[in-house]
């Protein structure tokens, strides 16, 4: 069992002190959650959990423990973030442990929660199953229809260059190839879609959650911050709520992972991962690059070729 | 009034070749349009994607940006990042809902005053064609 | 006064209300995300979720406010202020955690020595109609912090729903206002008798064992403490729990100006933003996330308790429910507890 593996791996490497704290998950006050844990002796290796509500990308700690040892436990996604920190030269003082395990994709307890009728009181898994248990109601659903939308097309779970890797490769297909979605949107218009934008940002309250939860915000000021220039107003109007997000998004050209936190982590539901899925695809498309997978190629916006297309200059 | 708009046009212009293709353009006594407001930057590699954000918030109907043409760069190789910016920004406004042809980029050497002229005749016909900007504007003192 | 409004009079009810005055509801922005919202329908009104994510002091203390406008003329500027209400407000479907909180914030924006005339005039406008907890959550732990799912405390009228009807209790003398609202109905003593039902039940659903009692004296003990070390490591430091808390009230004022004609707007604020507490030299007093958790949590269980003689919390659990990263109130209020122990 995953869980049993990383557990006897973190007691190892805390032992023989490779590390000097482990980042990982434990169980939850919730259902359907898990919660970080930091662990530095072999003894609290025991709190360490492994399952399908392990959505946080943990790579968001490095950045706080930076000056310690750290033993991080990634998905496919974490994985890919580390790499794209390492580029940035973020560990120039302590290289990063990456306990890798294969991902088996992670559930959406939104989903989940707006499949039932009533409070969920507790929820396990059961092989291909989530079992959802409330007052008066029990339910078995079928895992793979409750997987969060930037799980279903991941084509990575498998974490790149992890020193460690726990449990066996899964094979790197997408459940979905493009969501019905996203082929939806790109039939819009460009009025519609600006709607949609305009729509989702109108709930944005401005928390950052957003940012906090990913692991590529590290500016010590935000351009939110920026009072000389000010760029925008850090108000609710509904143009600085798009602004706010259109750079937010944009700032992760080459640099996104796809995890999905982002989104995760939004107290109002805001669809974001839309937004750099297509920035993504636009790298990937004009200059061959995604992120995470080569750890000696240069984030694409810090580089050129001579030959790169510019059929849209005049 | 919409009869009697016209719209209000950013150009950001890089100051070796396209900032002197435009004075070239003026001393040769070519006409184009006056809807442009120009301001000289060291490089096309300079613009940030916020001063294009930032024009289409504050309700500037249009954005060009021009630089030097590839291989020509005062900097070497600021043209040639500030391309990759420009087209992974221009994808995403598109994309976005921004219509398209609101930002535009192209390459103006110190000698191509006719071209320059050309270049804003048509960014400037074009964005006549969309109308003044509605989307993504602040309407300032509006209240919250 | 006790008094009972069928469901199917529920519509005619608030639409009669909504043309005297401004109503404002929970509304649903989306499946599973309500804000309270000002309605021109009743249709709009959605009771889905227990509570909306953002709390009904929004009403009174708007995420972002314009305090006063302003425009230059010549030599002189003409300066508007914005705090007068013009309508009447009545605010439907509030629960008692949330009105509860307004209380908490009564005191800081309408203490002795300070009136907030942007809240207080809204204060003045409103009338609320609180609604019971029929089904409170499992992260409910309002009867910890004082209050209770059937609490009447701060509503003008107090709903409790029966399922056929609900009970219309009127409490206050804006209730009494009420008495003679040709919807209502008189209750029957059945009708009263199942509403005492229903509360008994669902006061018992809350969680009334947090240990909160002396939590202020701990505090007082652990200033320097190096539990504070560990218990803010997952903390993201996103601000969401400040943001859906109904009792949080900071706030920053910004002046947004273009070229002589601007606007003075008030956004809130969070205490867990590293630039809250940074100086104009650059120092910080909170440099790290262990100040600043540090610093919520004496807030709410120790320097507010100090100030006005009240926790700044009301058990409404939005923090537990919407935390990215599940860091939990009630798991953190018993390791303070036991902490103090050692």
């Amino acid at each position: 069992m995953i869980q049993q593996k990383i557990r006897e791996k973190a007691k190892e490497l805390l032992s023989k002190k490779e590390v000097d704290l482990i980042i990982g998950f434990g169980e939850g006050t919730l259902p359907l959650r898990a919660t970080p844990i930091f662990i530095r002796t072999p003894e609290e290796a025991d709190r360490l959990i492994w399952n399908s509500f392990c959505e946080s990308n943990l790579a968001i700690y490095l950045h706080k423990f930076s000056q310690f040892k750290v033993g991080l436990i990634v998905k496919g996604c974490d994985a890919r973030s580390v790499i794209a920190l390492s580029l940035e030269k973020r560990f120039r003082t302590n290289p990063v442990f990456r306990i890798g395990v294969p991902c088996q994709r992670m559930v959406d307890r939104r989903k989940v929660k707006k499949a039932v009728r009533g409070e969920i009181l507790e929820a396990y898994e059961e092989g291909d199953q989530i079992i959802v248990k409330g007052d008066g109601f029990q339910i078995s659903l079928n895992r793979d229809d409750f997987l969060y939308h930037s799980c279903q097309v991941c084509t990575h779970r498998n974490p790149t260059h992890a020193d460690l890797l726990v449990g066996d490769p899964f094979e790197e297909s997408p459940l979905l190839e493009i969501p019905p979605e996203v082929r939806e949107f790109e039939e819009m218009s460009s009025e519609e879609r600006w709607r949609f934008f305009e729509k989702e940002t109108s709930r944005c309250i401005r928390c950052y959650a957003c940012r906090e939860a990913c692991p590529m915000c590290y500016c010590r000021e935000c351009f939110v911050d920026s009072s000389r220039p000010k760029w925008l107003e850090k108000s609710l109007s509904p143009s600085d709520l798009q602004f706010y997000h259109i750079v937010r998004a944009y700032h992760q050209t080459g640099r996104c992972s796809g995890c999905g936190a982002c989104e995760r982590a939004c107290p109002m539901e805001i669809r974001l991962t839309y937004l750099t899925r297509k920035l993504n695809q636009d790298v990937k498309e004009l200059f061959g690059f995604e992120t995470g997978i080569d750890p000696d190629a240069p984030p694409p916006l810090s580089t050129y070729e001579t030959e790169d297309r510019q059929e849209f200059i005049k | 009034m919409e009869a009697h708009w016209e719209p209000k046009i950013l150009a950001f212009l890089c100051n070796w070749c396209s900032y002197a293709g435009a004075d070239l353009a003026g001393t040769s006594r070519i006409q184009y349009p006056p809807n442009i407001r120009v301001i000289r930057v060291p490089c096309s590699g300079r613009i940030n994607p916020l001063f294009i954000l930032k024009a289409l918030q504050s309700g500037i109907d249009g954005v060009l940006v021009s630089g030097c043409h590839p291989g020509d760069c005062h900097y070497l190789s600021g043209n040639y990042i500030g391309r990759r910016k420009s087209a992974t920004l221009k994808r995403f406004l598109e994309f976005l809902g921004i219509e398209e042809g609101r930002v535009q980029f192209s390459w103006v050497s110190a000698a191509e005053g006719g071209k320059f002229s050309q270049v804003v005749q048509e960014v400037t016909e074009d964005i006549k064609r969309l109308g003044p900007i509605k989307r993504f504007v602040k309407n300032r003192v509006q209240g919250v | 006064m006790k008094l009972k409004l069928d469901k199917n009079e529920l519509k005619p009810f608030l639409q009669s209300l909504i043309e005297d005055y401004d109503v404002y509801a929970p509304v649903e922005l989306k499946e599973g995300v309500s804000i309270y919202k000002k309605i021109d329908q009743p249709e709009e009104i959605n009771l889905n979720l227990l509570n909306p994510q953002k709390p009904v002091k929004e009403v009174f203390f708007p995420q972002s406010e314009v305090m006063l406008r302003y425009e230059r003329a010549g030599k002189r500027s003409q300066v508007a202020l914005m705090e007068e209400v013009v309508r009447e407000r009545v605010i439907f479907g509030a629960r008692p955690c949330d009105i509860q909180a307004i209380s908490v914030i009564d005191e800081v924006f309408l203490g002795k020595d300070y009136t907030d005339v942007y809240f207080l005039h809204k204060r003045k406008a409103s009338t609320i109609i609180g609604i019971a907890c029929n089904h409170p959550l499992s992260t409910c732990f309002c009867s910890s912090t004082g209050g209770d799912p059937f609490s009447r405390k701060g509503s003008d009228l107090f709903f409790i729903d029966l399922g056929e009807a609900y009970i219309a209790e009127l409490l206050t003398e804006k209730g009494m206002a009420f008495r003679e609202n040709r919807f209502f109905k008189e209750a029957s003593s059945e009708d009263l008798t199942l509403a005492q039902q229903i509360e008994e039940k669902a006061s018992k659903k809350t969680d009334a064992s947090l240990p909160i009692d002396g939590i202020e004296k701990r505090l007082d003990q652990m200033m320097e403490s190096p539990f504070w070390d560990r218990i803010h490591e997952k903390c993201i430091g996103c601000g969401i729990c400040t943001l859906l808390c109904p009792t949080c009230h900071c706030f920053d004022i910004m002046d947004e100006d273009l070229a002589g004609k601007g606007q003075r707007v008030r956004n809130w604020d969070s205490c867990l933003s590293t630039l809250y507490s940074q100086e104009t030299s650059g120092h910080n007093p909170r440099p790290t996330g262990r100040e600043r958790t540090r610093q919520r949590l004496m807030h709410k269980f120790n320097y507010f308790l100090k100030n006005f003689g009240r926790i700044a919390c009301v058990g409404c659990g939005r923090c537990i429910l919407y935390c990215p990263v599940n860091f939990d109130i009630r798991q953190v209020i018993k390791e303070i507890q036991k902490a103090g122990d050692s």
